[in-house]
This record gives structure tokens, C-alpha cells and sequence, in this order.
């Protein structure tokens, strides 16, 4: 017998401090009442009675005992008495259940996770009826699945649900969550069960974390012999960006060397295969080239498949090669041709100016001096336009001017420099405030950049008919103007197939954390930190996610599930398989029901015998008088 | 001092088609001897007689001498104009258990005073305990009601009851006889009822209003008492219980039937009023079924 809410000492003192202002208060309800009355003719008592000697003597003792019995069994129940031992009191279990990418590996005919969802019923049918079990699945992310709860069937049924994900499994998280969980429940701690091959990643796993020492581990059987995927980067090559670099890494987790074969397809068509061996607890990388300039998919496959064929297998999207169809109008197509062929992945179209046609300008065009009936429709670069054709006003037209300098803070004008260089003919423009100066002469601008809807570029001569055409910075200024007018065409591309959780990714030196963008399959942004040149994001679910970083973008298609590095050894003294519970439980057994109800039947009697029909007990009957209509007198 | 009105517009409206009564014819009080708005006769006809010399020429009944050459002389019907004096008790004891029961006296007496005023009565209302205190003298329509009601809202109550000596003052200073309503407690520690017996006999037509609270008839209070007298502080010390309230109960409803005796010896009437009960209940029940208004 013992109290579940309060100690003894708590309790004594509790009842003692009630019990004192109950008497108090009884004494204080018994004493004589003060009352002021409009007459004492009607009072006035033939005999008078005594006086009351001794005003606190106890005078209806029954009323008091009802009361202090009825105050004695209410904190009996407040404190939850109970009958049986202490240690048969239900508990809060933690079942942890491994949902980890591992746990779809087949074993015998079946998978890791049937073996382990079994186990997990398995335990539930020893936990006695009055605990309560929250179950818990862990891969990379601990999630419960239930609080702590003592029905069964919603317990099972969480356990059916469970199924693997695409993420290691990350113990050391899972063991710290359960005893937070306990130590937080209102229940005594019980136990926390761990139900898994015990597959983990070193990354995740601290050695020097102690374990808890209320661990049971409900090991389930698992083999080892499986090669897969580790990943596969894919990027353009240096030499010629119309191929792309393949490289793939194949990890044997097993114990004995195996003779594989990676197969590539490309748009359903085969692009490739190797045969290869990868030693025992080894990795082995795998490099491809292949030249498209296409976008499609790119398959790779690891034959033969294995238990566990889900890293067998990954595909990859792979984007176009990006070009600019830029339209040249100009009566002189060769002063300009070495120039905008020099540069690759620009589609270069020469025409005449009596071509000119608005509808066909929605790419970038050149207009080489003259003037268009209409304006282009996208970006444009205008060479030398007649006075009052060009879209940014001319202040001046002179003749045989110095060039002075380039601009110097903007990426317009990077890597531009001229010595000494004397313009023949050339306009001095009326720019903007947000206008670029590209090039200025003593008067003013020469070359004008302005951004908006569409990107403009003024020249006010031609590059090919001036000393520029002799200097190295033309062929750089058109590049840097090609760069600011369509980005995406010097953008590098990589993509990677990985694994989902964790990622990290190196960053070039030169790239500003702020210039970092992490987008998911739909574009949302994902969360990312950075640390050095170090970018790191986690993704739980399979997909794929964009990290665009300046003029580069990787793109990581995670669909190959994240793998163990090595097997968690269960430490020496740690509880194992299932339990035997003492099935004492049922002895111990709730009264404060009961008492409850004794403790209100008893105030009910009290109330019933002293305060409601207070006359029935006539301890003391007064005696009155009724007053004569003659010499009536006043009592004092 | 009362917060709100004592009594409220719709319940006087409901007052103005009642009338006071009382039952004794009193000798010579007819003919108007106290004032009223209408000097003179009154205004009904009542017979003819023969013309005599000093009578009034304006009651000549001149188209019955154009017709039979004698002079008649109208006689019209007087309205009796007896004196209606009410006495409030004021005493300490009927403010005793919050002053609810002196409230209630003071609504009823306001009541009785506005029938009055309606039917043109005139009305003089005194205080008392002890002695009997200055009141007010009320008459010529509803619309001197606004000063009676100034008057008891001002009133307070304070003093031990002395009945002996407030009727020695009341013979003294009202000779003339009529209808006497006293609304008070009657709680004296002396017996009243040979004061009320001398009133009666100097020919006053007593109207007797007993007002107490429900504490007074039956007192809710059981076990140890320390009972304190509202008007002489006097203390006693008793047990009380069930038994022994049945016997008080007993003993006021026998005080209060001595002076219902009282009164009916006497040609009065007498009416029991409990504070509990809804003063428009009293005025229309108790008061109109006892004969004190109609």
C-alpha cells in the first residue's frame, strides 16, 4: 500500500493542517451567535440556562468525527492510495522502430522491416496492460508515431504503417528523444526498445554518448552482401562542353569481392557499360563520357542486383547545352563576323538590313548603323545609330577624341583595358543616372549600357572601324556584354545523384554566401548553411534540389537511398530479446474511487444528521416562555 | 435616506381608484370644518325647503317661483370631512435586521397618503417613538403628494418605542376625533394595548397596520444566541431550537391577536402585514378585504 501522489510526510502534514482548521472552524460554528432583534418580549426564557462554561467543549463530537473521517478519506484519494507494491505501477515504454533506407533489404523471402515490425508486436504482447508505449520510428529524423499510449490496436497499427524511408538511421538522436520522452511523461520511466538491425552511419554516432541503461535491443537478422550506388556526378568537360564527364562510385558492403556491370542509358538508348570488380568493404569509381548536347535522362544501372536493389539503380536529368541566337543586321556582315563567332554557344545570323523585320528580333540582336523602322523586341546592341534613331540621346558628335577610360566597378567592365587608343568618329551620349558607362572620352560617354524590360548597349562608333578592332579588349567587351545580357549561357551546369539526408557541397572561393540559392523540385527554397566554402543542406525525402551559386548550378537528383557505414555493436549488459514482465500489475490496484465515494457519503451523512435537520438532535432544548399579557418583562 | 423613489409611478396609478374608509359616524363632523379646496356646501342636491328669512338667495329656486309665485330653497348634500391622521412608528426596532421593515412601513404609509390626496382628503402623518415627533399635514390632490414623499424618504428611525406617552401627546394636541391609522411594530416593552384602549375611547376610530419581518414572527437562527434588543441594547443569552421557535411563533401570534381584540372591541379594524409579502399584495388585498380601503 503506498501513495502515488504524495509522500507520507506530505500527506500527514497535509491532514494535520486541515484537520486543525476544521476543529477551528467547528468550535467557531458551535460558539454563541450574536443577533440583534427588535424585541426580547418573545424570547424572555422562563428559566434561563446556563451560561455556557466552557465555550470550546466539543458538543456534538459525532458531527466533528463525520467530518474528520469524511477530510481523512477525500486526502486518502487526493493522494491516490494504492494497494500492491510500488514497482508494479505501469510504466512508459519508448519502442524505437528502425525505418531506416537499410531496413527494405530482403532477408529470406522477406524484408528487414516485416522482421522488425514482427519483433515490435512482439513486445508489445509482454508489456503488461497498464503501460503505455509511444512508438517511435528513426532513420536520419526521429518521429513519433504515437504518444505514450496503452491501446494496443492503435499501437499495432502504427507499427503496420511504418515503413522504410530513404535516410540512415541515426541512433545516438532516437536514444536521447526516448529519454527526454520519459523523463518529461507523467508515468514511471520504463523502458526504451530498440528494434533494428542496428545499421548506422559513423557521421551520426557518438561513442562517447552513454547509453541508457534502461536499453533493450530486439536485434533482427540482416546480411551484408549488397553493392550499390554511392553516386554519380556528372558535369560538362573543360575540353569541349558538348560532352559530359560521368563518374560513378560503387561501394561493395559485403565481405567478399563482386564482378559487377554499370550500364548507362541515355534517353532509353544504351550509352555505355563497364565491367568491373570492387574488393570487400571497398568503394570503386567508374568514369563515362558522353557527348550530347541534348537534355534526357541518364540511367545508370549496377547488374546483377543484389538483397537490396533499390542503390542499383539511378537516374539523372540532364540539361541542354545552352546557345544564344544572336541576329546580326549589317550591310558590312565582316566587320563584326570574327568577333561574334569566336564565342561558343552563340548562334550567329547575318543578315542585311533591308531584312529587318521587328517580329523576328525576340533573341539578341546587333543593329549595325542604321536606322529600323521599328524598335527590337528583346535585347539589342546598337553600333553607331544615326542621330536621332538611337535609343539613348546624342549629346555630341566628334571627331579624332582620345578615348579616356572604362569603367571600373561593374562586371561590365571587367578585364577591359586600352592604351592610348584615339576614336576617329565618334557620338558622346546623354546618359541615364542607372545608365552603365562602359566608355568614356573627355566629353563623355561613348558606350552606354541600359538595363530594363530589354537590354540595351549603345555604341557610339564602331569597334571594327576604329583602333579597338587592334586591342584585345574588344573581343572581352562583347563577351562581358553577351555574359550581362543572357547569364544562363555561361552558366555551368553539374548534376549528382545522391542520397537523401545530409549533402555537402564545396563552393568556389569567389562566391559570396548571399549569391547561394538551395531550391527544391518545386522551387520552394530549402534551408542551407554555410560555413567557409562549405554548403550543406539535408533533405529527407527523395528528390531533386537545385543549389545555384553564381554563374554555377548543381543539380542533386537524391534518389539513392543513404546507406550504413558500419554495424552499432551492442554494448555488454544491454538487455536483449524479449521481456518477461512480472505480471504484478494487476495487484496493484486504484481505491481513491472509493474512497472518494466514502469521503462524500460521509460529509452527505454529516450534513443530513447535523446541518440540514439540526433540530433532530436535541442535545439542548431551550425552554420559552410564552409572555403573559401582564407585566411582560424585558429578560436581561 | 432611500436611494430610489418609495413608490413607483405605475403603482400609484393603480392607487387613484381607491378611497379610504372608516366605519364610525362622527358627531357634527359634517359641513366641511376642515379644509378643503371647496368652501362652502357641496355640490349635490339633496331636497327642497320653504324659503326663511336670512337664507342664502343664491339657493333660491327661482323657476319654481316663476311658476308657483312661493320661494323654495335648494338644499344640497355636504360631503363629510373627517380627519385622517397616521402615525408611523420610528423606532429603533422596526430598522433592526437591515431596515427592510421600516422601509416597508414607510411604503404603506406612503400608499395610504396618496388615496387620500386622490379622494381630496386631508391627511396628517406623524412620527413617533418615544414622543410624538413633528409630521406633515397633506391635502388638495394628487399633486401634493411630491412633499410626502420628501418628508418619509427623509425620515429616519431612531428611539425606543413608548406608546403611553405618545398617546397622552396625541389626545392632548387632537381634540377632535376621527380616523387614527397607526402603522408600527407594536413591539413596546410596555403594553400598548391600554394606550390603543384610550384612543379608542376618546372616540378615535383606530386603524391598526402591524408590520413585521419574517425574523420577527419566526426567527431562522438556532444553538447558542446572544440576542441584543434593537431599542434598549438589553442582552439575553438562551439555546434556541426547533421547539423553542414553535413556542416564540406561538407567543407573537398571540401578542398580535391582542391587538386585533383591541381593535375590534373598539369598532377598528386591524391588519397584519409581513414585510415578506409584496406591498401592492397588502394594499390590495389584506387592506381592501379588511374594509381599510375600498
Amino acid at each position: 500500500m503506498y501513495f502515488l501522489n504524495l509522500s507520507l510526510a506530505q500527506f500527514l502534514a497535509l491532514f494535520g493542517a486541515l484537520s486543525a482548521t476544521m476543529v477551528l472552524l467547528y468550535l467557531l460554528g458551535r460558539s454563541r451567535r450574536k443577533q440583534v432583534v427588535a424585541t426580547l418580549r418573545f424570547w424572555v426564557a422562563a428559566e434561563q440556562p446556563p451560561a455556557v462554561h466552557k465555550r470550546k467543549r466539543i458538543q456534538q463530537p459525532l458531527s466533528l468525527i463525520l467530518q474528520l473521517v469524511s477530510l481523512l478519506l477525500l486526502l486518502l484519494a487526493i493522494a491516490q492510495l494504492r494497494l500492491g507494491a510500488r514497482l508494479a505501477t505501469p510504466h512508459d515504454h519508448v519502442l524505437i522502430l528502425d525505418t531506416s533506407a537499410w531496413m527494405s533489404a530482403a532477408s529470406g523471402n522477406r524484408t528487414l522491416m516485416d522482421e522488425a515490425r514482427d519483433k515490435a508486436r512482439a513486445y508489445l504482447k509482454t508489456v503488461p496492460a497498464p503501460d503505455q508505449v509511444m512508438l517511435v520510428r528513426a532513420d536520419a529524423l526521429t518521429t513519433p508515431a504515437t504518444p505514450f499510449e496503452s491501446n494496443r490496436a492503435k499501437l499495432e497499427q502504427a507499427i503496420a504503417q511504418s515503413t522504410p524511408g530513404a535516410t540512415a538511421l541515426n541512433l545516438d538522436q532516437a536514444l536521447a528523444f526516448a529519454r527526454q520522452e520519459q523523463a518529461l511523461g507523467s508515468g514511471r520511466p520504463g523502458e526504451i526498445v530498440y528494434v533494428g538491425p542496428g545499421r548506422i552511419t559513423i557521421e551520426s554516432h557518438s561513442t562517447s554518448a552513454p547509453l541508457p541503461k534502461n536499453l533493450r535491443v530486439l536485434e533482427t537478422t540482416d546480411s551484408t552482401e549488397n553493392c550499390g550506388l554511392l553516386k554519380i556526378g556528372v558535369r560538362r568537360s573543360a575540353a569541349d562542353p558538348e560532352v559530359w564527364d560521368i563518374y560513378a562510385s560503387v561501394r561493395n558492403y559485403g565481405t567478399a569481392p563482386k564482378l559487377l556491370t554499370l550500364a548507362l542509358r541515355f534517353g532509353g538508348a544504351p550509352a555505355g557499360a563497364r565491367k568491373f570488380t570492387v574488393p570487400p568493404s571497398s568503394e570503386r569509381e567508374i568514369a563515362f563520357a558522353w557527348r550530347t548536347r541534348a537534355a534526357g535522362s541518364l540511367e545508370a544501372n549496377l547488374i546483377p542486383h543484389d538483397r537490396f536493389p533499390e542503390d542499383d539503380r539511378a537516374v539523372l536529368e540532364l540539361p541542354p547545352l545552352p546557345s544564344l541566337n544572336l541576329t546580326v543586321y549589317s550591310d558590312e556582315p565582316d566587320l563584326l563576323r570574327p568577333t561574334v563567332t569566336a564565342i561558343p554557344r552563340v548562334q550567329a545570323t547575318f543578315r542585311r538590313v533591308e531584312e529587318y523585320r521587328a517580329e523576328d528580333t525576340k533573341g539578341l540582336v546587333i543593329l549595325d548603323r542604321f536606322r529600323p523602322p521599328q524598335p527590337p523586341q528583346g535585347d539589342a546592341i546598337w553600333i553607331q545609330p544615326p542621330d536621332e534613331a538611337s535609343p539613348i540621346p546624342v549629346r555630341a558628335r566628334l571627331e579624332a577624341v582620345p578615348f579616356d577610360h572604362w569603367c571600373s566597378d561593374d562586371p561590365l567592365c571587367a578585364g577591359l583595358r586600352t592604351k592610348d587608343l584615339r576614336l576617329a568618329s565618334t557620338y558622346v551620349f546623354e546618359s541615364a543616372p542607372d545608365d552603365v558607362k562602359i566608355g568614356q572620352v573627355q566629353e563623355g560617354p561613348v558606350i552606354v549600357a541600359r538595363a530594363g524590360k530589354n537590354k540595351t548597349v549603345v555604341f557610339g562608333f564602331h569597334p571594327a572601324l576604329s583602333d579597338l578592332r587592334y586591342e584585345l579588349a574588344t573581343p572581352l567587351l562583347f563577351g562581358n556584354i553577351l555574359r550581362w545580357m543572357a547569364p544562363e549561357l555561361f552558366r555551368r551546369s553539374a548534376v549528382a545523384a545522391g542520397s537523401a539526408g545530409t549533402v555537402t557541397m564545396q563552393l568556389d572561393p569567389d562566391i559570396r554566401p548571399d549569391d547561394v540559392r538551395v531550391l527544391e523540385q518545386d522551387g520552394a527554397p530549402l534551408p542551407f548553411t554555410t560555413r567557409g566554402h562549405t554548403l550543406r543542406f539535408f533533405s529527407g525525402t527523395p528528390g531533386t534540389v537545385r543549389v545555384l551559386a553564381a554563374e554555377r548550378e548543381t543539380v542533386y537528383s537524391l534518389t539513392l537511398p543513404e546507406l550504413w557505414d558500419s554495424k552499432w555493436g551492442v554494448p555488454a549488459g544491454t538487455r536483449r530479446g524479449l521481456p518477461a514482465f512480472h505480471e504484478t500489475a494487476s495487484l496493484s490496484r486504484d481505491l481513491w474511487q472509493v474512497l472518494a465515494l466514502l469521503g462524500g457519503l460521509g460529509l452527505l451523512v454529516e450534513w443530513l444528521l447535523f446541518g440540514r435537520a439540526e433540530g433532530r438532535v436535541r442535545r439542548f432544548p431551550a425552554r420559552l416562555a410564552i409572555p403573559r399579557r401582564a407585566g411582560v418583562r424585558k429578560a436581561s | 435616506m432611500l436611494s430610489g423613489p418609495l413608490l413607483e409611478r405605475q403603482f400609484l396609478e393603480k392607487l387613484e381608484r381607491l378611497t379610504i374608509h372608516w366605519q364610525k359616524s362622527f358627531n357634527g363632523l359634517v359641513g366641511g370644518h376642515n379644509s378643503s379646496r371647496f368652501a362652502g356646501g357641496g355640490q349635490e342636491f339633496l331636497d327642497h325647503r320653504h324659503f326663511h328669512h336670512g337664507d342664502d338667495l343664491r339657493a333660491v329656486n327661482w323657476r319654481a317661483y316663476l311658476r308657483l309665485e312661493k320661494l323654495f330653497l335648494k338644499m344640497f348634500q355636504v360631503e363629510p370631512r373627517v380627519p385622517v391622521r397616521m402615525l408611523l412608528d420610528t423606532s429603533e426596532s422596526m430598522n433592526s435586521e437591515g431596515g427592510f421593515k421600516y422601509e416597508y412601513a414607510r411604503k404603506l404609509a406612503a400608499a395610504l397618503c396618496y388615496v387620500g390626496l386622490v379622494r381630496l382628503d386631508t391627511i396628517t402623518l406623524q412620527p413617533f417613538s418615544s414622543r410624538l415627533g413633528e409630521g406633515i399635514r397633506c391635502g388638495g390632490g394628487r399633486h401634493r403628494f411630491s412633499p410626502v414623499m420628501e418628508y418619509l424618504s427623509g425620515l429616519p428611525a431612531q428611539g425606543r418605542t413608548n406608546f403611553l406617552e405618545v398617546t397622552r401627546q396625541f389626545i392632548s394636541s387632537h381634540a377632535q376625533r376621527g380616523l387614527l391609522i397607526i402603522i408600527s411594530d407594536f413591539l413596546d416593552d410596555s403594553d400598548c394595548e391600554r394606550p390603543l384602549q384610550y384612543l379608542a375611547d376618546f372616540g378615535h376610530e383606530l386603524l391598526l397596520a402591524q408590520v413585521w419581518s419574517e425574523e420577527d414572527r419566526t426567527p431562522p437562527w438556532v444553538g447558542d444566541l446572544d440576542l441584543v434588543d434593537a431599542e434598549t441594547e438589553t442582552r439575553l443569552r438562551l439555546q434556541f431550537d426547533e421547539s423553542a421557535r414553535a413556542q416564540y411563533t406561538r407567543a407573537f401570534d398571540a401578542y398580535a391577536g391582542g391587538l386585533q381584540q383591541v381593535a375590534m372591541r373598539n369598532g377598528g379594524r386591524y391588519v397584519g402585514i409581513s414585510s415578506a409579502t409584496p406591498i401592492e399584495d397588502i394594499v390590495f388585498g389584506s387592506l381592501v378585504r379588511s374594509r381599510v380601503i375600498a
